[in-house]
């Protein structure tokens, strides 16, 4: 099936749920949810993080779909990968026609279009969201296992801690003080990844100091008053413009410019679990170095 | 052959002098703005805060007080200030006391007409283009109103007129949003629909506070002329007032005060209905005095609203539009109890 | 001293005309009483004359002027209009409603002078509304409240008065004292244009007459040479019996006359 179209007109859905109606009807006794013990040729994944694992893991051929987001450099760090690949949109009609063998998919996303691909017997796998490093190497692991290339993501794993154990130690006294800034003022709290990129890195994370578990909101008022060292912002504060993001561009943040540095990190390099997250616990470790050189001695 | 007011019956010594009453708000008002000052997320050594500004060291207190609170203060009381001063407008225009910016759809314009501006990247050539927006968006609601519902029309027209420009703005401001390049867009109807007052800067302040003063001068202006409209178009002619200007002046007033207040804080509803309304009795009724009380009594309400909502322990923060709502929806329905008797 | 003088107006509601060729003059210390049949035009007409409609047809001048040369708040100190139906938006205070009738005198924001208190006191002895000084809109009677708006429209201490049924909300003690009130206005040097439905206070109280039927003026001048019983069978069908007393005619419609209203006699 050719690339699917969202905007396709009304006669080319139509045909398109006649075709899903007549999959079902002759897929269905043989598709069981678990099974296929050979290696599955029509992948499809639903989620942009999952787009990433089976981008970097699966063999082209053997994709049959990822979602949209993966093709747009700013979100994805997949995105020349996903060039040749045709794209979904999330949508329950457009997967089943493609007559997967194995679909991938968040536990947060598509929750309807799962649920549909369930009933019809099609296997899904669900990824959830990485809480720790640990969680993202068993999460490569994981997709690795269900496309069937352990190897090659045990390679990626290797690269990763390869990555990793290059840095010097951090050191342990004279952490910058910082808090990450997201749209709509949500920063991250104890227990996430990004929490533990930061310790990694180097950087002490207020968020988590102030008791703020997961993702939460923080005020602007409380990112000012703690007097942080290093702002991250992990969204752009140019493009098209929206609240959540206008809240990035107060000017309450550039009066904090000769006492706070702001770091613009892209978001694509930890909102997923993939082998990025080296990067950007170097880049991090950088802007630690340049703090720490900048301050007086403590 | 009085129409629509509710037979109010005031007793005379409960009426304060004008100057008392005037000065009365004021003083609550200025408490209002410094406690509004004094709350937030953080705690902050007010005094010690307002000495660094004047000395003008940018310690954080100094930044937290100048750029948050004072710009959330300072808007609240001027955009209550528009909503308050509007709805006793529009209610001494169409002589029903049930027109409000809010109810009647001027408010919901006005936020049609600042999002189709702002999420599509206007704003960002020229920042006036924000408000000019929301201006645009309101005049073009109160045009329709006036020729929907004609002059002195009845409550049933007038508030139909109002459900159906307020379910056509909400329905485009909703279109508008999702067609937007911004996918953070569309969860922010709610902003637009309810209103707050979080995280806006001074600069939004100082570009919306000409506008407004406009707005509450051409109103302002006009309150003689709706003191002699209380007798009928005919008599208020005959006294010498031109109609149609004043039509014009009381349409642009409003358009510019809520179109400039809505296109920063979104639609606060309800202020404009329950202000002019409370204080109606104590101005006896006089339309034009009812004017510059209902601006400060709609300063002094919203400022109180956006005290509760950082003041109730529910985080994220409410919109500054569930607590008018919730004020003010029980105030329509005693409104509309006691109404049920007029035609 | 200003006069009003109304030439060739005419009135017309798309093809229907109502008025046409009507030429009036009014000059101040007179009484002129506008009666007719029900949509004859004399609410219309009276509008016109007072500025709050354009004629389709012909033009009104006050003191030679146009309305435009006069400017609406010069017209407005000249000329005090009372409306039909006595509507109140509001339920003022007497004494404030009472008070718009200044507004043609202050500037914007400004107060009430000596002279407008004086004006306003003036008035309400003259109306008789003194004793509902304290009460607001909302606790008078119908009566109470069309002698308040009279006096709302004395207040304005305009050199001409046009009333619109002032008493038609009245008892008849207060219909007396009304006609009384405006018949002394016009004694003392002011113009009183009336419209009015009672042809028995018309006869009485009004200098002059002018009577409108089918389309036009039918008759006018004193109420003896108007009110003749061919006239009143031409323009209301009706006939009446006359009497006198205390040598002052007066007349009561008695029964709808043989010919129908509008036919010639």
């Amino acid at each position: 099936m050719a690339n699917s179209d969202w905007r396709s007109s009304r006669t080319v859905r139509c045909r398109r749920l006649i075709l899903a109606a007549a999959a079902l009807l002759l897929a269905a006794p043989h598709v069981r949810a678990a099974d296929a013990p050979a290696k599955p040729q029509r992948i499809v994944s639903l989620n942009l993080c999952s787009d990433e694992l089976v981008l970097r893991l699966a063999d082209p051929h053997n994709i049959a779909s990822v979602t949209w987001l993966s093709r747009d450099p700013k979100n994805s760090n997949v995105a020349e990968l996903a060039a040749r690949i045709p794209v979904n949109h999330g949508l329950a009609e457009e997967i089943i026609p493609l007559k997967p063998d194995l679909v991938i998919a968040g536990v947060y996303t598509a929750r309807t279009a799962v649920a549909m691909l369930k009933r019809v017997g099609i296997p899904v796998a669900e990824i959830g969201v990485p809480m720790s490093l640990d969680d993202v190497r068993r999460q490569i692991r994981e997709v690795a296992v269900l496309v069937r290339e352990r190897d090659k993501g045990e390679a990626i794993i290797a690269q990763m801690d390869a990555g990793l154990a290059s840095l010097p130690p951090a050191s342990r006294s004279a952490r910058p003080r910082a808090i990450v800034l997201n749209p709509n003022g949500v920063t991250v709290g104890k227990g996430t990844l990004v929490d533990e990129i930061m310790r990694r890195a180097g950087i002490a994370n207020v968020a988590a100091e102030l008791a703020i578990d997961n993702y939460g909101q923080i005020p602007l008022e409380t990112v000012v008053a703690n007097a942080v060292d290093v702002l991250i912002l992990s969204a752009s504060r140019d493009g098209p413009p929206a609240l959540a993001t206008e809240i990035l561009r107060h000017p309450v943040l550039t009066a904090l410019a000769d006492r706070t540095r702001l770091v613009v990190l892209p978001g694509r390099l930890w909102n997923c679990g993939g082998p990025a997250v080296v990067e950007a616990i170097e880049r991090l470790r950088r802007v630690a170095d340049e703090v720490r050189g900048e301050a007086p001695a403590r | 052959m009085t129409q629509a007011a509710p037979v109010e019956t005031p007793r005379p010594w409960l009426i304060p002098p004008y100057g008392l009453l005037v000065v009365g708000l004021s003083v609550l008002v200025v408490v209002l703005l410094g406690t509004s000052l004094a709350i937030g997320y953080v705690s902050l050594d007010l005094t010690q805060a307002i000495r660094d500004v004047l000395s003008g060291q940018s310690t954080l207190a100094a930044l937290v007080l100048i750029e948050l609170r004072v710009p959330r203060a300072l808007l609240g009381g001027f955009v209550g200030f528009s909503l308050g001063i509007s709805g006793a407008a529009l209610q001494g225009l169409m002589r029903n006391p049930l027109a409000e910016p809010g109810i009647i759809g001027i408010s919901g314009a006005a936020a049609f007409g600042a999002v189709s501006v702002f999420y599509f990247g206007l704003a960002g050539a020229l920042l006036l283009a924000l408000p000019l927006g929301g201006i645009a968006g309101a005049a073009a609601a109160t045009f329709l109103l006036y020729a929907l519902s004609g002059r002195g029309a009845g409550t049933m027209t007038l508030i139909l007129a109002g459900v159906a420009i307020n379910s056509f703005a909400g329905a485009l401001t909703s279109l508008a949003l999702n067609l937007s390049p911004n996918p953070y867009a569309v969860t922010e109807i709610v902003f637009w629909l309810l209103g707050s007052l979080a995280d806006r800067s001074l600069p939004y302040v100082w570009l919306v506070l000409p506008l407004m003063a406009l707005g509450w001068a051409l109103l302002i202006g006009s309150g003689p002329a709706l003191d002699g409209l209380t007798l009928g178009e005919d008599t208020a002619k005959s006294l010498g007032f031109d109609l149609g200007r004043l039509r014009f002046q009381l349409i642009a007033g409003a358009a510019l005060a809520v179109g400039s207040a809505v296109a920063v804080t979104g639609a606060i509803g309800f202020v404009g209905l329950v202000v002019p309304h409370l204080l109606r009795p104590l101005v006896a009724h006089r339309p034009g005095r009812l004017l510059f009380v209902s601006g400060l009594g709609g300063a002094a309400l919203t400022l109180a609203a956006d005290i509760a909502v950082r003041a109730l322990p529910i985080r994220p923060e409410l919109k500054l539009g569930v607590v008018t709502a919730i004020i003010g929806a029980p105030f329509l329905f005693s409104l509309i109890y006691r109404l049920r008797e007029e035609p | 001293m200003m006069e009003i003088e109304a030439t060739n107006i005419a009135v017309r509601f798309g093809p229907t005309t109502l008025l046409e060729g009507v030429d009036l003059v009014m000059r101040p210390g007179e009484m002129l009483g506008l009666i007719g049949p029900n949509g004859s035009g004399k609410t219309t007409l009276l509008r016109i004359l007072a500025n709050l409609r354009a004629p389709e047809a012909g033009r009104v001048r006050y003191g030679g002027r146009t309305a435009a040369e006069v400017g609406a708040r010069e017209l407005a100190r000249q000329i005090a209009y009372l409306a039909q139906g006595g509507t109140v938006h509001w339920p003022m205070r007497v004494e404030a409603l009472i008070a718009l009738g200044r507004l043609p005198h202050r500037r914007t924001f400004q107060g009430l002078d000596a002279a407008d208190r004086d004006a306003i006191a003036r008035a309400m002895m003259a109306a008789d509304v003194v004793s509902l000084r304290g009460r607001t809109m909302g606790q008078v009677s119908g009566g109470e409240r069309m002698r308040i708006l009279l006096a709302r429209a004395l207040a304005v201490d305009a050199p001409m008065l046009l009333a619109d049924e002032p008493i038609a909300a009245l008892d008849p003690l207060h219909q007396l004292q009304v006609m009384e009130l405006l018949r002394t206005t016009a004694r003392h040097g002011r113009g009183v244009i009336v419209v009015l439905h009672d042809l028995a206070l018309a006869a009485r109280f009004c200098d002059r007459l002018i009577l409108l039927a089918q389309g036009g003026i039918l008759v006018e001048g004193a109420p003896a040479r108007v009110l003749t019983d061919a006239h009143l069978a031409r323009a209301y069908g009706v006939e009446v019996v006359r009497g006198e007393r205390d040598g002052i005619p007066f007349l009561l419609p008695w029964k709808p006359s043989g010919t129908s209203q509008g036919a010639p006699p």
